[in-house]
């Protein structure tokens, strides 16, 4: 090498000698060639410029260029369509070989893997990074949108319309008894908590999607166990924007736009409604006249708004990135909305002369706030009392005002009116990291980090209500507090280094503590005998003291304090890149967990061999071949603190009862999984994708058994590790394809595949879930998936009595559908023409049944007295009687809940730079949720509400939810 | 410049050994959970004061599974002559656990069985757990009593005792003792901690509720031993259950009430002079007691706030078994917190035809349905085909509602909840005579079972006619005018060997299994020592 450099400097100075001789004393010539950096071929017309005297050149077909520039030249700029641009220097060599990274190529993309990084081609699990430019365009309140149908095995579910509301995230099926299933996010190193404030809100809220540079999902065990005991349900590492070298840039991001109702339920309108009391033979006074629609009532057209502004800058030693962001949504339900301020402060400075020594800095903060979120759902919600509003009643009197009877039902209007609930949570999540290199292949790392989240939500029912059934009497103010707080300290030892020819070792070993606390208040109270809280205008929250002493409630906890310490180390031996062998191991050790099982060990191990890189390897077409396997261990440990041991919990009556019972083998759930992979990229990386089987068991499942009696009293459970096993198996598919690329118009296709099948055996007892009101209609059961439907058959309506036929009477429950869904499809299309492009992103899920508890505990024909009933309720052919009992669980109510979204279409126009100060100025205009095929009768298919039994969630649900909105928002991007 | 080389390298690997001792000094944690809102047994077990506390914990775990209507009651109630849930169209469906009481046809996957199974069991652990806590001579004697008490009614109701040791490993089975063995240790307890039980008040465990329990046990012997075909009682026993009543009688410590409805009404802690063991009322949110009233009473019924749940009623053939003027049947009642009643409307009792509004006297209609007029209609079915499917069945509101108190469900209402009345002493010992015990004279109610029911019966607080004769049929009548709704009418029922006879509403004989509930099929799941009842 050394050699080859000196004749090229010798080369270099008889060339100048040369050319000062020969009189051109200002010019050089750079020769060079150019080859693509994967698979080392030629490339032909790439341009070589020089922009400082601009003048260039191209290659040939075999790589090569030649260039004449002025001797004052030191830079070379080497660009190509479907390259990274690269920049050379010139000032020393004259002959140079550039190697251009394909810009489709994933291979040489950096991904996260917890405690460290790799290149996606050193991979030996499966692992699905999205970065921001393929991120679901339009404003989202929480990032996990934005990845919603991109990646294969991760199923994202809003549980409901409404903003920042709950979702249900399910990585490679559905594997979780009891619990959350979701995965462990991991936020700039930092493992969340995973426990949202309430338990309808999203997790992930405090987080500002324009500060999200990508996005990582660890999916396979070999990936993911060096989480251990939290890695179970997979792990999605968040990873924010961080400072750039350069001169200070600003970025300046707005966008405004309007939401409205995605699909409306079908109901009665005011005629069809004076025809069904005809037909049904009810009370004709039922027909109050007017000519009403309680659901558009409550349902409003939302502005939103987003702004955000980002500045970074710094240099080599030091980089910094700041960023402000605000978004207002107004709910499509009336008196709803979610706000969220975010800043963010991040820093990366390198110190000594040696700048070995180094500090990253983080530092977070949010608040959001969200308005009548919990008077949407639900049978005692908002929704509901529009959707079973009389068509025929009105809603206001003469006056305008709302009217207020309490012979018409609960008027939708006064409920949105006088029911106040707002919630505010506010979150600090900071981290401080240095680090130190002690050679060029040794590095530690420590790392400190809080997390911080306090949410007050506080509500109130005005006394206006109290002239309706079961409504308090003189009005009712009610606040909670919760915080909770993570800490942890993480000491990683990172070691790079080729130990022999061609072997290179890439290992990490660390000890990692973390400390979890939650603590929190209720106030709960009636307004004052005789005059009530009144009307002040004054938030009932505001002066609770004025409350009637005796309707008082308090109560305010602190839960056991949770610590995990763990122990963890991974190596990667990487031979030639062409053999890869990853082994990781962790050790958690959690308070949780029984006095016999203090400590769980999780190992796996995986190879990968990229078959491109051999030899004997000659099809040209194939770019890149790689197979992948791997097998490990994960677990889970989603049950409250203090369930191994015995507590004894103070009543608010002076009295004390043991509250738990304990159990000191208390343990994770374990799972194991093995995975099968193939990654390819063909025809110049112009199609790559991967393939990839897995199979995953979970056992020793968490389980809020019933305790053996006698035990202690109240709603007591003892969490045990059930016998039993969950058997998630599944094929994920990714391709993506760039049918055209020329310089002015290209069309990139992207499109994944989950098909998921998902067994249950080895349970002594079933678990019954999925409680609709009257009993539960899903199982858990040897031989059946989980939340299998199981319930009374519905044979139809008899002819003469109007009354429902069930298969054996009724007596006898049947397996009649399956909640999970069987295959998940997401689709994407990036169409450029110059500055020009389309975007539209599809997801869908198929296979899977929904109940309708919409439809059978509040639509059904009963309503007909006084209140509403579904449309299809009213044209069944068969007269239903209305002393049928409708809402025995059957499934009448079970339906199909195939769905394809149109999750997103953005056009959106490059205008480049702008005056002087403007540079990548982009207008667009998206459009989220554009339409949604689906047969499901409800607001949406995509749906979960849950109606779980004692610490088991139900799914495929649908119950009043809030509905989904259509939004169109317009924006402009641009930097200074 | 070698030996510099390798002297860094020394230092880095010091570096390095010194991280490695911070992260073992400081990082490492035993990983011992502390609690934060919560006691461990150890803090439980230094505080001189915790048994007290404990033992607040056992009376707060009788309540809900008694006060409530839905557990005890249900069982003991629902399933016999006096009380049915019908099924309204989709109210009270419940996928039909309320029906099968009166039907009886339960089986051993009812949810409310189930309830209460586990809800007795609570009161027998939470009364064992609190006597390894070192309490008193008397707190311990009322954790036993109160224990023997939810025994007492796990062996009525299932035959089966399950039972743990203070401090018992709670992850083991748990023992179980059946039948008479049962009775055997139930007995043997009450009389062990009687000597250390208080004279009053009635809402704690004392000495008047001992006896009275002792004489549920004595009486009901016979049913323990075969419930299918009783031996018939021993004279012995039945001379017990008179020496107990008489030893109650001669404390003077009961009379009768100069009200009925004093006994059940907000403030029946201080005027009810019958009661010898209650449930005294408190505002945690277990304590149901407004159940009684909510579960029956119509939606539309005022103030708003109430909230009626148009549930449970009584039987045509029931009520008719008082006289027009047995003011147990029903009473214009004044009392702390009710309503003006303007038109003196029956508001207690038994409510049947048009129901008015207390505060205006004005007809009650509801609007929501049409002006639906609120007429609580005598003819009632298990499950109701229409029209009429709201308004069917005679409303019993036994405990006056306390309006001023009540803010919900589970609000700070006054009423304490009747386990044991005077009246009841009584009648059991006129029904121990009849068995073959021999009669005593004790107080002023005589020496015969005929005296002793016609001093309930006419009481000016009952009002109700003379009988001229007794049998044991007419203590049987006694018992269920003068207790309806206070959860002994299965007990009575079986002993006087009619529960499984047709009723109204079940138009059938019942297979003797139903004489005793199922195990709940979970804990025969998880516990080996249960076994279940024969024929379930």
């Amino acid at each position: 090498m050394q050699q080859n450099q000196l004749s090229k400097i010798i080369c270099l100075i008889l060339s100048e000698f040369f050319l000062v001789l020969f009189g051109s004393a200002q010019n050089k010539i750079i020769t060079g060639k150019v080859t693509d950096s994967e698979n080392g071929l030629s490339l032909s017309n790439v341009s070589i410029i020089s922009n400082e005297n601009k003048t260039g050149t191209q290659t040939n077909l075999k790589g090569n260029f030649k260039l004449v520039v002025p001797l004052s030249v030191k830079k070379l700029s080497i660009s190509a369509i479907d390259y990274l641009p690269q920049e050379i220097d010139v000032s020393v060599f004259s002959n140079i070989d550039v190697a251009l990274v394909s810009r489709y190529s994933t291979l040489s993309d950096v991904v996260v893997i917890g405690y460290g990084t790799s290149k996606r081609k050193d991979l030996t699990g499966s692992v699905a990074s999205v970065s921001e430019k393929d991120f679901n365009k339009g404003n989202y309140t929480s990032p996990d949108q934005l990845i919603q149908g991109k990646v294969s095995g991760l199923q994202i579910t809003s549980n409901d319309g409404s903003p920042g509301g709950a979702i249900t995230v399910r990585l490679r099926g559905n594997s979780s008894l009891t619990g959350t299933g979701q995965p462990l996010y991991v936020v700039d190193g930092i493992p969340l908590d995973g426990r949202s404030l309430q338990a309808d809100n999203n997790p992930l809220n405090f987080l500002n999607p324009l500060d999200i540079a990508s996005i990582d999902v660890l999916k396979d065990a070999s990936a993911t166990a060096i989480y251990g005991s939290r890695a179970a349900y997979g792990v999605v590492i968040i990873n924010t924007k961080k400072g750039k070298a350069g001169g200070p840039k600003l970025d300046v991001v707005m966008s405004s736009g309007k939401s409205s109702f995605l699909k409306k339920i079908d109901v009665l309108n005011a005629t069809q409604y004076r025809q069904a009391l005809q037909y049904y033979g009810v009370d004709p006074s039922f027909d109050k006249g007017k000519n009403t629609d309680g659901e558009d009532a409550v349902l409003q057209s939302g502005w939103q708004q987003n702004y955000a502004i980002a500045g970074n800058g710094g240099n080599e030693n030091g980089k910094y990135r700041y960023s402000a962001g605000y978004l207002h949504q107004d709910g499509i339900v009336t008196n709803t909305s979610f706000k969220k301020y975010t800043a963010n402060v991040s820093a990366s400075v390198k110190y000594l002369k040696s700048k070995r020594l180094g500090i990253d800095f983080h530092l977070n903060s949010s608040q959001y706030i969200q308005d009548g979120s919990d008077l949407t759902d639900g049978n005692a919600g908002v929704v509901f009392f529009g959707l079973t509003w009389n068509p025929t009643t009105a809603l206001r009197n003469a006056d305008g005002s709302i009217r207020i009877d309490p012979g018409e039902g609960v008027n939708p209007l006064a409920f949105s009116q006088y029911l106040k609930d707002n919630l505010k949570v506010t979150t600090l999540l900071g981290s401080i990291s240095p680090y130190y290199k002690f050679t060029d292949w040794l590095e530690y790392k420590l790392q400190v980090s809080i997390n911080y989240s306090a949410g007050i939500s506080r509500s109130s029912v005005n006394q206006a209500m109290e002239v309706y059934q079961g409504f308090p009497h003189g009005g009712n103010a009610s606040i909670k507090n919760n915080e909770i707080t993570t800490e942890q300290i993480t000491h990683t030892l990172n070691l790079n280094k080729e130990i022999f020819q061609g072997v290179g070792l890439n290992a990490v070993a660390g000890y990692e503590y973390m400390k979890f606390t939650t603590k929190g208040f209720t106030i709960n109270a009636t307004g004052p005998t005789g005059t009530g809280f009144g009307n002040y205008g004054i938030d009932y929250t505001n002066y609770i003291q004025y409350s009637d002493a005796g309707s008082r409630n308090i109560s305010s906890y602190l839960d056991p304090l949770y610590e995990l310490q763990s122990f963890f180390g991974r190596t990667i031996f990487n031979y030639k890149d062409k053999y890869l062998l990853t082994a990781t191991f962790r050790a958690d050790g959690s308070t949780k967990f029984g006095a016999n099982n203090k400590y769980g060990y999780f190992p796996s191990f995986a190879a990968a061999w990229n078959i491109a890189k051999e030899r004997f390897f000659k099809i040209d077409w194939i770019s890149s071949l790689k197979v992948r396997t791997g097998w490990g261990k994960t677990g889970n440990q989603e049950f409250p603190s203090g369930s191994a041991q015995a507590l004894y919990a103070f009543q608010n009556n002076g009295g004390l009862v043991q509250q738990n019972n304990p159990n000191p083998d208390l343990k994770w759930q374990s799972d194991r999984q093995y995975n099968i992979g193939i990654d390819f990229s063909i025809i110049k990386n112009r199609i790559s994708g991967s393939l990839d089987y897995f199979n995953k068991s979970t056992t020793n499942l968490l389980f809020p058994s019933p305790p053996i009696q006698p035990a202690p009293p109240g709603t007591t459970i003892t969490w045990i590790n059930l016998d039993g096993q969950i058997i998630n198996k599944g094929l994920e598919v990714l391709i993506n394809g760039s049918i055209v690329r020329s310089k002015n118009f290209s069309w990139d296709l992207s499109a994944n595949a989950t098909f998921l099948k998902n067994n249950v055996s080895g349970l002594t007892v079933p678990v019954f879930t999925g409680n609709v009101g009257s009993g539960p209609v899903e199982i858990i059961q040897n031989g059946h998936p989980m939340d299998a439907f199981y319930t009374r058959k519905f044979l139809g309506l008899d002819k003469s009595t109007g009354q429902s036929l069930y298969q054996d009477d009724g007596s006898t429950f049947y397996y009649v559908g399956d909640p999970n869904s069987k295959a998940l499809l997401g689709f994407s299309s990036i169409f450029r023409y110059t500055r020009f492009s389309i975007i539209a992103n599809f997801y869908g899920s198929f296979g899977q049944k929904i109940y309708n508890a919409t439809l059978y505990n509040h639509l059904n024909v009963a309503g007909i007295m006084g209140g509403n009933i579904a449309l299809s309720v009213f044209k069944n052919p068969i007269k239903e009687s209305l002393a049928n009992p409708s809402q025995s669980p059957s499934s009448r109510y079970i339906q199909n809940g195939n769905y394809l979204k149109m999750a997103n279409l953005t056009f959106s126009y490059d205008m480049g730079k702008v005056a002087q100060s403007f540079s990548g100025v982009n207008v667009y205009v998206t459009a989220k949720n554009l339409f949604l095929l689906t047969k499901y009768p409800g607001f949406d298919p995509e749906v979960n509400v849950d109606h779980g039994i004692n610490s088991v969630p139900s799914l495929g649900i649908d119950e009043v939810r809030y509905p989904s909105a259509r939004t169109i928002i317009f924006g402009i991007n641009f930097s200074l | 410049m070698i030996s510099y080389k390798k002297r860094a390298v020394k230092r880095k690997y010091i570096a390095l050994i010194l991280f490695s001792m911070v992260v073992t000094i400081f990082g490492c944690t035993k990983l011992h959970e502390k609690l934060g809102g919560n006691l461990s047994p150890g803090q439980v077990s230094t505080d001189s004061l915790a048994p007290a506390i404990l033992l607040q914990g056992v009376y707060n775990s009788l309540e809900f599974t008694f006060t409530s209507y839905l557990q005890v009651f249900a069982l003991s109630d629902m399933t016999t002559d006096e009380a049915i849930a019908p099924t309204r169209g989709s109210n009270w469906d419940d996928n039909g656990q309320w029906r099968v009481f009166h039907q009886q046809k339960y089986d051993p996957n009812n949810p409310v069985i189930h309830d209460c199974f586990n809800s007795l069991s609570g009161v027998v652990f939470a009364a064992t757990d609190m006597l390894q806590f070192k309490p008193t001579r008397q707190q311990q004697a009322e954790a036993r009593f109160l224990r023997a008490w939810a025994m007492y009614w796990m062996l009525d109701m299932f035959d089966q005792v399950p039972y743990r040791n203070p401090g018992g490993t709670l992850t083991q089975a748990a023992k179980v003792r059946k039948g008479i063995d049962a009775l055997t240790y139930i007995i043997s307890e009450i009389n062990a901690v009687e000597p250390d039980l208080p004279d009053d008040p009635a809402s704690k465990a004392n000495t008047y509720a001992a006896k009275t329990l002792l004489m549920k046990c004595y009486l009901n012997k016979a049913i323990y031993v075969n419930r299918v075909s009783p031996p018939v009682a021993d004279p012995k026993d039945m001379n017990k259950v008179i020496n107990l009543a008489d030893s109650i009688i001669n404390s003077n410590n009961f009379h009768f009430s100069k009200n009925y409805f004093d006994n059940f009404s907000p403030d029946n802690g201080s005027k009810s002079t019958e009661n010898i063991f209650t449930q005294k009322s408190n505002g945690d949110g277990n304590y149901s007691v407004a159940l009684a009233w909510l579960a029956v009473l119509y939606y539309a019924v005022p103030p708003s706030y109430l909230g009626g749940a148009n549930g449970f009623t009584t039987l045509q053939d029931f009520y008719t078994k008082f006289e027009p003027n047995d003011k147990r049947r029903g009473a214009v009642y004044v009392y702390p917190n009710s309503p003006p009643n303007p038109g003196n409307r029956v508001n207690v009792g038994f409510l049947t035809g048009q129901q008015y509004d207390l505060y205006t006297d004005d007809t009650l209609v509801d609007p929501t349905q049409g002006d639906l007029h609120v007429v609580y209609t005598p003819e009632v079915q298990n499950v109701e085909l229409g029209p009429n499917i709201l308004m069917p069945g005679i409303r019993p509101v036994k405990y006056a509602p306390d309006y001023t108190n009540f803010y919900g469900n589970n609000g700070p209402v006054q009423n304490d909840f009747v386990y044991f009345r005077f009246p009841d002493v009584l009648l059991m010992k006129a029904e121990a005579i009849l068995r073959g015990g021999t009669g005593t004279n004790a107080g002023t109610y005589g020496i015969t079972a005929l005296s002793l029911i016609n001093a309930v019966r006419t009481d000016p607080s009952r009002g109700a006619s003379p009988m001229s004769s007794a049998t044991l049929d007419s203590v049987f009548d006694e018992r269920g005018r003068e207790l309806w709704w206070e959860n002994w009418r299965r007990q009575d029922m079986i002993r006087f060997q009619k529960f499984l006879l047709p009723f109204q509403e079940k138009n059938y004989q019942s297979d003797p299994k139903y004489l005793v509930f199922p195990i709940p099929f979970e804990q025969l799941a998880i516990n080996p020592n249960l076994s279940q009842n024969p024929g379930y």
